[in-house]
C-alpha cells in the first residue's frame, strides 16, 4: 500500500497524465520576434489556465520547440514533439514555409493543430483536407483585403496612384504576388515595380534604386522584421521620396520605434496595446503584471487566445479525444483582444478564426505605433508624404 | 545610365562589408592554414557587443569599435589556446569539424543568453549619405569600404614591412622551416588567428549599424567571405578586395537587371565559387 501511494505521489509530482501541448515556434531566425512574442503569450495563458485548475483536472503542460524559422529544422522538431514527447495537441506555428514543411507529418500522424500563424495560401492548400486544423490568423487574402481597403482610401484622399512592391522570395512574400498585382491593377493602381528580395540579406541598395527610377507613391513591402531597418535606411540614404512606406512583417524589430528611421513607416497589425476593448486592456494588464512590460506584437495575444480557447475546448470535451475537442473548439464564440472569435470556413479550410475585419493599420509616430486606419479607430491623423 | 551608375555604386559599397569579413578569413586560412567555419560567429559577437554598448551604455558603435576589436582579439586568443592549436596537425576534416562545432556552440550560446530577437542600434549617421548629382553614396557603407581598404592596406603593410609579417609569411610557407630558423610558430598562429577574429568583429560592428545583431547574422557574411577567398585564391590577401568588389557589383547588377534578381542574388556567390574552381582546374590541367 505504502509503495502504491508513493508511486502515486511520484507520478503526480512528475506531472504524469498531464495534458501536453507541443508548441512549435521560431524562437530564432527570421521570424524570431513573432516567435518570442508568442512564447510570452503562451506563458501568460498557461499560468492562468493552471491557476484555474488546469485541464481535465490536471495541469496543462507546454513543450516548446524552436523551428529556427527554417523548414529543415521544423520537420524533425515537429516529429519529435508528436512521436517522442507524445504531445496531445500541437499549437504555435508562425512561418508559412515551416508550416508547409510540417503539413506532411501532421497529416501522417493525424495531429491536432491549433495554428496561430502561416498566412500564405499554399498552407491553406496543404491543410485543406486535414480534419483537425484550426487556423487563427487570417489568410493572406484577408490581409490583402484590409490593405487594399486602406490603399483605396489613400487613392481617393491622397491621390496615391503608383505602387512599388518589394516581396521576400519565400512563400510568405511570393505565394500571392500575381494575385496581389492583379488586384491592385483592378483597383485602378499602377504597379510600377515588382521586386523580389532575400529576407535577412539587408542588401536593399539596388531594389531602392529601381524603386526610385519608378517614382512610386507607395512602397509596399512584404518581408520579415529583419528587413525593416535596412530598407528604411536605404530609402532615406537614396532619398527616395514616397507618400508612404508600408510593410506587412508579422512582427517589427525590437526597439524599431526608437529609431528615427521608423518615423512615418506604416504597417498592418491585428492588435495594438492601445486597442481599447475590454479583453485587450485585461490582456495588457496581465501581461504587464507577469513580464513587467508591454508588447505591441500581436502574436503575444494571439498565442494567449490560442491556448485559452484550446484549453476551454479540452475541458468542454471532457477528454483529449481529438474529434470531441475539435467539435468543442469549433463552437468557440468568445470575446478576445482582437474582437469576437468564432470558427467559420475559409475558401479551403473548415475552421478559420480571424478574418479581414480584424486588421488595423498603424504608423510609427513619436516612438509608438499609432492606429491610423480604419478612420474610426485612428488615434492620430496619418502622415502621408515626406 | 543613372540607374546603372547607382547600381555600380551600390555594389561597390556593399563590397566593403564583404571585404572586411573576408580579410580576416583570408588571414586565418593563409597563415594558420585553418578554414574557420566559426568566422561568422566572431562577426556576430562584434555586432552584439556594439549593440550592447549602445543599448546599455549609450556608446556609439563606431566609438566602441577599437575596444570591441581588442575584446574579440582576446576571445580569438582564448579560442586558439583552448581549441584551435590542438588540431593544427590533425587531418583537415578534424579541423573543419572543430570550427564548425565552435560556430554552432557560439551561435547557441548567443541564443541562450540573448534570445533569438534581432537587435538594432540607432545612430544619427545611420541614414547619412553623400549626394553626387543624382547618385547617393550611403555614409556607413562608404565608411565600411574605406575601413576595409585601410585595414587591408595595414595588413598588407604588416605582412610585407614588419618582422612579424615576415614571420607570418614564413610560417605560412613552411611551418617546419620557420620553426628551424627560430620563429615561435605557436605565437605567430595565435596572433594571426586572433587578428582574424578581431577583423570579423570590426565587420560585425558595422553590420550592427547597417543591419542588425542576431545570433545568425554572421552566416550570410561568412558564406560570402568563403566565396571571396576562393575567388582571390586561398590566403591571398591582396586579392580579397578585388574579389569583394567583383562579388558586390555582380550581385547589384543581378538584382537590378535580371528579372526577379533579388531572389537570384544569393546564387551569385555560388556561381562564382563554381566558376573559379572550374577555371582553376582548367588552368591546372593545362
Amino acid at each position: 500500500m505504502k509503495t502504491f501511494l508513493m508511486t502515486g505521489v511520484l507520478l503526480a509530482l512528475s506531472g504524469a497524465g498531464a495534458v501536453k501541448v507541443g508548441v512549435l515556434l521560431p524562437l530564432s531566425g527570421a521570424g524570431s520576434v513573432s516567435g518570442q512574442a508568442a512564447r510570452s503569450g503562451y506563458g501568460l495563458a498557461l499560468d492562468e489556465i493552471n491557476r484555474a485548475g488546469g485541464v481535465l483536472g490536471k495541469p496543462l503542460e507546454l513543450e516548446f520547440a524552436d523551428d529556427g524559422s527554417a523548414p529543415a529544422k521544423a520537420v524533425p522538431e515537429f516529429v519529435k514533439l508528436v512521436t517522442v514527447e507524445k504531445v496531445d495537441f500541437m499549437a504555435g506555428g508562425v512561418s508559412s514555409a515551416t508550416s508547409i514543411a510540417i503539413s506532411g507529418p501532421a497529416k501522417q500522424y493525424g495531429t491536432f493543430m491549433a495554428w496561430i500563424g502561416a498566412a500564405a495560401v499554399p498552407v491553406e492548400d496543404a491543410f485543406a483536407d486535414h480534419p483537425y486544423f484550426f487556423h487563427y490568423h487570417p489568410w493572406s487574402y484577408y490581409n490583402f483585403e484590409a490593405i487594399l481597403g486602406y490603399f483605396r482610401y489613400l487613392k481617393t484622399y491622397k491621390k496615391a496612384k503608383n505602387i512599388a512592391i518589394a516581396y521576400e522570395d519565400g512563400p510568405f512574400g511570393s505565394a500571392g504576388i500575381d494575385a496581389t498585382v492583379a488586384a491592385f491593377k483592378k483597383a485602378g493602381f499602377n504597379v510600377v515595380m515588382t521586386e523580389k528580395f532575400k529576407t535577412g540579406s539587408g542588401n536593399f541598395g539596388p531594389l531602392v534604386s529601381k524603386a526610385k527610377a519608378a517614382k512610386p507613391d507607395i512602397l509596399y513591402w512584404v518581408g520579415y522584421d529583419t528587413d525593416a531597418l535596412p530598407l528604411a535606411t536605404e530609402v532615406k540614404q537614396q532619398n527616395l521620396q514616397l507618400g508612404l512606406l508600408y510593410g506587412t512583417p508579422p512582427s517589427w524589430p525590437v526597439g524599431f520605434e526608437k529609431n528615427k528611421l521608423s518615423d512615418n513607416v506604416a504597417g498592418l497589425s491585428l492588435w495594438l496595446s492601445s486597442s481599447p476593448n475590454k479583453e485587450s486592456r485585461a490582456f495588457v494588464a496581465a501581461y504587464r503584471k507577469k513580464y513587467g512590460t508591454v508588447t505591441d506584437e500581436y502574436f503575444a495575444p494571439l498565442a494567449y487566445v490560442n491556448l485559452k480557447t484550446l484549453a476551454a475546448a479540452i475541458n468542454a470535451a471532457g477528454s483529449t479525444d481529438k474529434a470531441r475537442v475539435a467539435a468543442e473548439l469549433a463552437k468557440t464564440n468568445v470575446p478576445t483582444p482582437f474582437g469576437p472569435l468564432t470558427f467559420t470556413p475559409s475558401l479551403k479550410t473548415k475552421y478559420q478564426g480571424f478574418k479581414a475585419g480584424n486588421w488595423l493599420h498603424f504608423q510609427y509616430l513619436g516612438d509608438a505605433r499609432v492606429p491610423v486606419f480604419p478612420i474610426k479607430f485612428a488615434q492620430q491623423p496619418m502622415v502621408y508624404g515626406r | 545610365m543613372e540607374l546603372f551608375a547607382q547600381t555600380l555604386v551600390n555594389g561597390l559599397l556593399q563590397s566593403g562589408l564583404y571585404a572586411l569579413v573576408a580579410s580576416g578569413l583570408a588571414l586565418a586560412v593563409g597563415v594558420v592554414g585553418i578554414v574557420n567555419f566559426a568566422h561568422g560567429e566572431y562577426l556576430m559577437i562584434g555586432a552584439f557587443l556594439a549593440w550592447a554598448g549602445s543599448a546599455l551604455l549609450g556608446l556609439d558603435p563606431l566609438l566602441s569599435l577599437p575596444v570591441i576589436a581588442v575584446a574579440v582579439y582576446g576571445v580569438g586568443a582564448l579560442t586558439y589556446r583552448v581549441s584551435i592549436r590542438h588540431v593544427l596537425l590533425a587531418p583537415e576534416l578534424n579541423q573543419m569539424l572543430l570550427t564548425f562545432g565552435l560556430g554552432i556552440l557560439l551561435q547557441n550560446l548567443a541564443l541562450m543568453l540573448l534570445g533569438g530577437n534581432t537587435r538594432t542600434v540607432s545612430t544619427p549617421y545611420q541614414a547619412s549619405s553623400l549626394q553626387l548629382g543624382e547618385l547617393s553614396v550611403g555614409g556607413p557603407k562608404a565608411l565600411a569600404f574605406g575601413l576595409a581598404a585601410a585595414l587591408l592596406g595595414a595588413l598588407y603593410g604588416v605582412l610585407y614591412r614588419t618582422t612579424l609579417g615576415r614571420q607570418m609569411r614564413a610560417v605560412a610557407q613552411n611551418r617546419r622551416g620557420a620553426q628551424l630558423i627560430g620563429i615561435n610558430v605557436d605565437r605567430v598562429y595565435l596572433i594571426a588567428f586572433s587578428v582574424s577574429c578581431a577583423l570579423a568583429a570590426v565587420a560585425g560592428v558595422l553590420v550592427s549599424v547597417l543591419l542588425f545583431a542576431s545570433p545568425t547574422v554572421g552566416l550570410v557574411f561568412a558564406l560570402k567571405a568563403f566565396a571571396i577567398i576562393v575567388m582571390a585564391g586561398l590566403g591571398n590577401l591582396t586579392g580579397v578586395l578585388w574579389a569583394s568588389v567583383l562579388l558586390g557589383v555582380s550581385e547589384a547588377l543581378v538584382q537590378t537587371y535580371v528579372p526577379g534578381g533579388g531572389g537570384w542574388s544569393d546564387a551569385v556567390f555560388f556561381l562564382m565559387i563554381f566558376g573559379t574552381l572550374v577555371l582553376r582546374s582548367f588552368r591546372g590541367a593545362r
